[in-house]
C-alpha cells in the first residue's frame, strides 16, 4: 500500500500547518499554503515511551525574512524538542527565531532569514510518545521435539495522534546505553546522574538520542519509496538490524504506513530448524515447588540464530503434533537475550513425569550438652563426666535420609537437574556425584529412561544449635544412611 | 491489490479482500470462504487450540485477508495463520507479508502476497476461551467385587460464543472423534471402555487421614476403597485424568445398584488410583495407646516406650484385609506434647513390626492386617494388635 497524497490531509488534520507567507503572526486572516511531508523517518525506543521523527520537506523561500508556522494539535509532540534544519542548500538559510505564541497552544513560529529566492529542503525533527514497539516470538516445535522453528516479529503500535504514511521505520534494541550516553553527553560521572534536573535530563536524553541517530539513510532522504516488481511475488520485508554502539537497531525495509490507531505487526526473522534440547530441571527459587520441563536454545549462528539480539517480547510455544495440528505448550515473557546467549522456554509441570520426594528417615547423634553451671559442654558419652539433671541438650546432628524418586512415563530418555537448597550448618552425604551451584544450594542430575524410575538418595546432616560452626554446604560423598 | 472478505452470522468474521492499496478503506467486496475442517485441541489444561482450515482465493499480487470476531473471547495473540502446501491446481506460493491490527476492534488483516491467482489452503489457529472440558467415569463392579467396567467420558462446555458445524476434537487421552459442536451445547463422548479391570477392595483405618468414629470409645473409622492399578489390558497406555467417578454395582438381577461416588485423582500409568465407597460398619477397630514410659538418658535427653493397641473385630462372612496407617509424629505429640523436630524411633517386638516399606516412610507407617470371616453361627472373632516404639533423643 503506498499513498502519497499526506499534505493536505494532514493539513485537514490540524496536525502539521505551514503558513507561508505569515506576516504578523497575530493577524486574524491569514493565508497558508502546506509544503507537504517528502520523507518521514520514525526512530521508536522500546525502553522508554520515545520516538524521533525526522521528516524532510519542500519549501520555496524568498530573500528576506520568512515565516514559518508549525503545529501540533491533538498530537503527543513535545514541543521543547522541535528543531529545524536546512538540509540543501544547508547555507544561506538561518533560524532569526523562534516564538511560542501565547494564544495559540501547540504552535511556534520560526523566522528564517534566506540570501537569496531559492527552493530548499528542510528537516524538522521532534519527540513525539505514543508510539510503541515491541517484540514477539512464536516458536513451533517440530513432532520428535530436537528442532523448533523460530519466527521472530516485530508489533508497531501508533497511538501518537497522528498518521505516519510511508514512514522509514527504525526500532532501537537496548536500554541502558541511552543513560550511559546522557552521562557522557553531561560530562558527569553515572554515580551522579540523579543529580540532574528532571528538565536536564529530558533535554540530554533527546540530545543523546538525535546524536546517536544523526547519519540518515540516504535512500530514505532521496525520497525514494519501494515498488514491488509487479512480475514477481512480492517478498516480506527484510528487517535489516545493525549494532550501533551498545544498540541494536531494526530498520524495516521500505517505507510503512501505521495510522493512528493502529498496531501493525512484520517479521522480523525465522529460522527454520533451530536445535533444541529438552531439560527438566528443579529449581524452586526459579520455577516454584515443580519439576518443570524446558526447551533449552541458544542465540547463536550454530543454532540458525545469533544474527542479531533477542528483544524482551512474549514468546509463544507450540508443538506439531504430529496430526497436522498444533498443540499449544506455553506462553513467556523473554527477556533480552544477548548474540551467543541461552533461550529457556519454561513448558512447565508435565503430567508424564512422577517427580516424589521421599523422607525415609530421621535420627539424631553428636549430642552436646550445657552444663548448668553455664558456658562448659560436654558431649553425651564422653567419659567422666556426670550429666546431671540440669544439663540441656545444647547442640546436635540432624541425619535426614531422602530418596528423590523419579518415574518417566514419557517415550523418551530426559534428563533431570535438580537444586536444592539447605540453609545452616550442612554435610550433604551421597554418591549422587554432586555440586555445589552456591555455597548453600547443591545441585545433581540423572538420566532416566523412557518409561523407568531412579531413585536417587542422599541424607542431609544438619549440624544444630552449639554443634553449627558454618553456614554453608558440605558435599560428603558416601553412601546415606546408617 | 486484492481483497476479499468472509463473513461469519455467528461471531467470526474472516474476510479476504481484495482491495486497493488503501489500508484504510472500509469499502470491500467481500468472498466468504468457508471451513473446510476444523480440530480443537484439548489437551492442555484450561486451554482450548482452535485449528481451521480454509481455502482461500488469492490473486496474484498482495491480497489482504481480515479476520475478525465478535462476541467470542479468542486470544488475538495467538492467532497464527500459517499456509499449507497446496494440492490444489494451478499449485502457488503464497507468503504473510504483515500483519495490522485495526483499532477499537476485534479483528486483524493479514497481508498476503501470491505469485499467481489461484487458490490457497491455509490454517488458522487460535486459542479460544469458554471451551471446557472435564472428564468422568462410570465404574460397575461385579457381584463379588473383583473386577469393574471402567467407562471415560469427555463433556465439552461449549461456552464459546461460536458452533461448530462439526470439528474434531482430541483431549489429549483417548481417540480423537468427530462431532459438531452447538452454541452453548455440551457434547459428551465416551472416550475409553476398560472392561474387567481387576480391583482390589480395601478396609483401611487412618486416625490422622480418617479419624474417630466414636472417639470416646476409641473406635476408628473404617473406610472401604476400591484400587485400581493404571496397568495391565488397556489400562496403563495413558494417564487417567481427574474427574468424578459413579461407582456401581452389578446387582445380579440385571440391573446395578448406586454404590457412591468420589473425585478420582489424576492417575499416571503403573500408579494406583483409589475410589471412596464410604465407610465400613462391619469392622470395628478400638485403636488405644497403651503404655508410654519415659527414660531418662541424660539431662533432659529422653527415650519414651510406646505401645499401641488396636482390638479388631471382622463382623462380615468374608475375610478381609485391613490397612493400618499411623503419624509416628502424631503419636510422638500425643505422649509428650509438640516439638518442632522430626521424631527418631525405631520399632520394637510388637504383632505390628513389618510395614509395607514402599508405602512407608520416616513419619508414615502402613501395615496390612489379615481378618478372617466371623464363623457362620458365632460371633466375630476379636484380634489384639500391637504397634511398639522406640521414640530416642527427645527433650
Amino acid at each position: 500500500m503506498k499513498t502519497n497524497h499526506q499534505a493536505w490531509l494532514l493539513g485537514l488534520l490540524g496536525l502539521l500547518g505551514w503558513l507561508l507567507p505569515l506576516a504578523s503572526p497575530a493577524g486574524n486572516i491569514d493565508l497558508a499554503t502546506v509544503p507537504k511531508r517528502n520523507t518521514v523517518q520514525l526512530t521508536i525506543y522500546n525502553s522508554e515511551d520515545l520516538t524521533l521523527v525526522r521528516e524532510s520537506r519542500i519549501v520555496t523561500f524568498k530573500k528576506g525574512v520568512n515565516p514559518l508556522q508549525f503545529s501540533w494539535a491533538n498530537t503527543l509532540i513535545d514541543p521543547s524538542s522541535v528543531e529545524l534544519r536546512f538540509r540543501e542548500p544547508s547555507v544561506g538559510l538561518a533560524v532569526l527565531d523562534t516564538t511560542f505564541p501565547h494564544d495559540r497552544p501547540q504552535t511556534l513560529y520560526w523566522n528564517v532569514q534566506s540570501d537569496a529566492n531559492h527552493e530548499a529542503i528542510i528537516e524538522i525533527s521532534y519527540f513525539t510518545s505514543g508510539i510503541t514497539w515491541a517484540a514477539d516470538y512464536l516458536a513451533v516445535a517440530h513432532p520428535d521435539e530436537n528442532a523448533l522453528r523460530l519466527e521472530s516479529f516485530v508489533r508497531v503500535k501508533n497511538l501518537s495522534g497522528e498518521d505516519y504514511e510511508n514512514a522509514q521505520v527504525r526500532l532501537v534494541v537496548g536500554t541502558i546505553n541511552l543513560v550511559e550516553k546522557i552521562a557522557e553527553l553531561a560530562r558527569l560521572p553515572v554515580g551522579r546522574l540523579d543529580e540532574l534536573k528532571r528538565e536536564e535530563y529530558q533535554g540530554l536524553r533527546q540530545k543523546a538520542a538525535r546524536k546517536m541517530m544523526a547519519p540518515a539513510p540516504a535512500a530514505m532522504m532521496s525520497g525514494a519509496t519501494m515498488v514491488a516488481d509487479a512480475a514477481e511475488m512480492e517478498a516480506p520485508k527484510e528487517i535489516v538490524k545493525a549494532g550501533l554502539s551498545e544498540y541494536f537497531i531494526y530498520t524495516i525495509e521500505g517505507t510503512e504506513t501505521v495510522p493512528n490507531g493502529w498496531a501493525k505487526r512484520l517479521r522480523s526473522f525465522e529460522a527454520d530448524t533451530v536445535p533444541v534440547a529438552v531439560e527438566y530441571r528443579y529449581r524452586p527459587r526459579e520455577y516454584g515447588e515443580q519439576l518443570v520441563r524446558l526447551y533449552l536454545l541458544k542465540n547463536d549462528t550454530a543454532s540458525k540464530l545469533g544474527g542479531t539480539p533477542l528483544p524482551d517480547g512474549v514468546i509463544r510455544v507450540f508443538r506439531t503434533n504430529g496430526r497436522e495440528g498444533l498443540s499449544y505448550l506455553a506462553t513467556q515473557n523473554l527477556k533480552y537475550v544477548p548474540i551467543g546467549d541461552k533461550i529457556e522456554l519454561n513448558l512447565g509441570a508435565d503430567p508424564a513425569v512422577i517427580f516424589e520426594l521421599v523422607r525415609q528417615k530421621v535420627y539424631r547423634d553428636n549430642l552436646w550438652f550445657q552444663l548448668k553451671s553455664g558456658h562448659l559442654y560436654r558431649k553425651l558419652g564422653e567419659d567422666g563426666f556426670k550429666l546431671d539433671l540440669d544439663s540441656q541438650v545444647a547442640g546436635w546432628d540432624e541425619h535426614t535420609v531422602y530418596r528423590q524418586k523419579i518415574r518417566n512415563n514419557r517415550d523418551q530418555p530426559i534428563h533431570v537437574q535438580i537444586r536444592r537448597e539447605y540453609p545452616g550448618d550442612i554435610a550433604f552425604h551421597s554418591q549422587l556425584d554432586p555440586s555445589l551451584h552456591d555455597f548453600q544450594t547443591v545441585q545433581f542430575e540423572t538420566d532416566v529412561q523412557a518409561g523407568e524410575k531412579a531413585g536417587l538418595d542422599y541424607e542431609i546432616i544438619a549440624r544444630m544449635g552449639y554443634n553449627q560452626k558454618q553456614n554453608r554446604v558440605e558435599l560428603q560423598p558416601g553412601a546415606p544412611g546408617r | 491489490m486484492n481483497r476479499t472478505r468472509w463473513l461469519y452470522p455467528l461471531g467470526m468474521l474472516l474476510l479476504l479482500s481484495a482491495a486497493s492499496s488503501e489500508a484504510l478503506a472500509r469499502i470491500k467486496l467481500t468472498t466468504l470462504p468457508v471451513r473446510e475442517r476444523v480440530a480443537v485441541q484439548l489437551d492442555y489444561p484450561s486451554v482450548a487450540l482452535v485449528e481451521e482450515e480454509r481455502i482461500v482465493p488469492l490473486v496474484k499480487g498482495v491480497n489482504q485477508m481480515d479476520f475478525s470476531w465478535a462476541n467470542t473471547r479468542i486470544d488475538a495473540d495467538t492467532l497464527v495463520l500459517r499456509i499449507l502446501p497446496s494440492t490444489i491446481e494451478p499449485v502457488l506460493n503464497a507468503k504473510v507479508l504483515s500483519v495490522s491490527y485495526p483499532p477499537d476492534e476485534n479483528a486483524l488483516i493479514w497481508s498476503v502476497a501470491a505469485d499467481a491467482s489461484g487458490a490457497a489452503r491455509v490454517r488458522i489457529s487460535y486459542v479460544l476461551g469458554g471451551l471446557n472440558k472435564d472428564f468422568h467415569y462410570r465404574a460397575v463392579a461385579d457381584r463379588d467385587e473383583a473386577t469393574l467396567d471402567l467407562a471415560q467420558y469427555l463433556r465439552v462446555n461449549n461456552n464459546a460464543n461460536e458452533a461448530y458445524e462439526t470439528a474434531e476434537f482430541w483431549a489429549g487421552v483417548g481417540e480423537r472423534f468427530d462431532k459438531p459442536l452447538g452454541l452453548n451445547e455440551t457434547k459428551e463422548v465416551r472416550l475409553n471402555r476398560f472392561a474387567s479391570v481387576p480391583i482390589r477392595k480395601t478396609y483401611s483405618c487412618d486416625p490422622v487421614a480418617f479419624g474417630y468414629l466414636d472417639r470416646a470409645q476409641d473406635k476408628l473409622n473404617v473406610p472401604m476403597h476400591y484400587v485400581i492399578r493404571n496397568a495391565g489390558g488397556m489400562l496403563g497406555q495413558e494417564p487417567l485424568p481427574a474427574g468424578k467417578v459413579r461407582i456401581f454395582q452389578d446387582d445380579g438381577q440385571g440391573g446395578a445398584a448406586f454404590l457412591g461416588e468420589d473425585h478420582g485423582q489424576f492417575t499416571p500409568p503403573d500408579e494406583e488410583w483409589e475410589l471412596y465407597l464410604g465407610l465400613a460398619r462391619d469392622i470395628a477397630v478400638r485403636r488405644t495407646i497403651d503404655r508410654s514410659e519415659r527414660q531418662r538418658i541424660a539431662g533432659n535427653l529422653y527415650r519414651y516406650d510406646v505401645t499401641l493397641k488396636y482390638e479388631i473385630e471382622n463382623f462380615k462372612d468374608t475375610p478381609v484385609m485391613l490397612d493400618i496407617a499411623e503419624s509416628v509424629r502424631q503419636i510422638r505429640d500425643q505422649v509428650r506434647g509438640g516439638v518442632n523436630r522430626d521424631p527418631e524411633w525405631q520399632l520394637g517386638d510388637g504383632t505390628l513390626r513389618n510395614p509395607d516399606l514402599e508405602k512407608s516412610d520416616a513419619d508414615k507407617l502402613l501395615f496390612h492386617v489379615e481378618l478372617p470371616a466371623r464363623t457362620a453361627d458365632g460371633p466375630a472373632q476379636k484380634q489384639t494388635h500391637t504397634l511398639r516404639l522406640t521414640l530416642n533423643n527427645e527433650w
